[in-house]
């Protein structure tokens, strides 16, 4: 049974409510909603810097990676920068940053703690795909450079699960 | 557009350890005129910063060096922080797995964000906690809001997922096979 069946339901003292109005000055509107969606285009410039910043940073933990065999120390160091490289790219516009950082966690989560040679291989090949994707500033789809990329991430990812 | 809210006496603490999250969520959460934004880099020092700033809503990372967002959740839902145990809680994060949603779910978060974000989504999702509140369920093992969502919560829940889905499958399809 479940904790919501056997537990003691509470009505909270609804605080939020309290001091969230409707309307008058300040109130959210449509010019609102759009400036919020300007700061993150205000942004952007930064994003490039912070992109490089993150891509500095996992290649710098990549070599230790790939100095150390393949320990899960630094894999896992990987896998976190990946992530939030993964969070951010799609607010600003550069939807494959999120993709190609999605796609390598998916891959780093598939090796359970360490780093076989070829899976570092691997590993640089979406790095190089992310250092592509800034130096030449592909946004969106990243169109036909975008599409190359993808597919060929995907090629290898697949011929290096497969059974063998 | 209806009438919008008045965030004006809103005070928000954003806890992320990856600084630009910070500004974008300060950003945002500024043109809703939010009255403070206080930040935090790690569950720890958000429970630090928790005891001179009275947070009226909390959005968290999940995953942080020094207390996870998931954590920090554990120790505001026992009432081990200075914070109000019904403080609205929003997970913001890019571990978008189902069992990842369900994790936070089921340790007490109010609602789950997917990075990346959008003005617009912390929008919804500030009105959905103030036209939603949620009765709280307090057993041997959960303190939390009620898991057991409203019909419409749900399917509006997995809208979104489906539309998630569908972009992702129309970036699939514009790639060469």
């Amino acid at each position: 049974m479940s904790d919501e069946n056997v537990g003691k339901l509470i009505q909270p003292p609804n605080k939020l409510s309290n001091k969230v109005t409707v309307g008058g000055p300040g109130a959210v509107d449509e010019a609102a909603l759009e400036r919020a969606e300007q700061v993150i285009g205000d942004l952007s410039e930064s994003y490039i810097d912070w992109a490089r910043e993150d891509l500095t940073k996992i290649q710098t933990v990549f070599e230790e990676l790939k100095s150390s065999g393949g320990d899960s120390e630094p894999l896992d160091g990987v896998f976190q920068i990946s992530h939030d490289i993964k969070g951010q790219g799609g607010s600003f516009d550069y939807e494959l940053m999120t993709i190609i950082g999605d796609m390598l966690c998916r891959y780093i989560e598939g090796l359970e703690g360490a780093a076989p040679k070829q899976a570092i291989e691997v590993i640089e090949l979406h790095i190089n795909a992310l250092q592509a994707v800034i130096s030449q500033q592909l946004k969106g789809n990243g169109g036909a450079v975008g599409d190359q990329l993808l597919s060929g991430l995907e090629l290898v990812v697949q011929k290096r699960t497969k059974p063998s | 557009m209806s009438e919008g809210y008045n965030f004006g006496q809103l005070n928000a603490l954003v806890v992320d350890d990856y600084f630009p999250m910070h500004e974008i969520m300060r950003g945002i959460l500024k043109e809703f005129g939010v009255a403070r934004v206080a930040e935090a880099t790690s569950g720890k020092a958000a429970i630090t910063e928790l005891e001179f700033f009275h947070a009226d809503i909390i959005f968290t990372d999940y995953m942080m060096d020094d207390m996870n967002g998931l954590e920090l959740i554990q120790e505001i839902r026992a009432g081990n922080t200075p914070a109000n145990r019904f403080v609205p809680i929003v997970v913001v994060s890019a571990y978008t797995e189902v069992r990842e949603i369900l994790a936070a779910r089921d340790i007490g978060a109010t609602e789950f964000l997917a990075k990346p974000i959008s003005g617009k989504l912390v929008y919804y999702r500030l009105r959905s906690i103030v036209e939603h509140p949620r009765v709280f369920v307090e057993a041997e093992t959960f303190f939390g809001p009620d898991r057991r969502r409203r019909e419409l919560e749900l399917i509006e829940e997995n809208r979104r997922l489906e539309e998630y889905e569908y972009k992702k499958a129309e970036r699939e399809k514009i790639r060469p096979t």
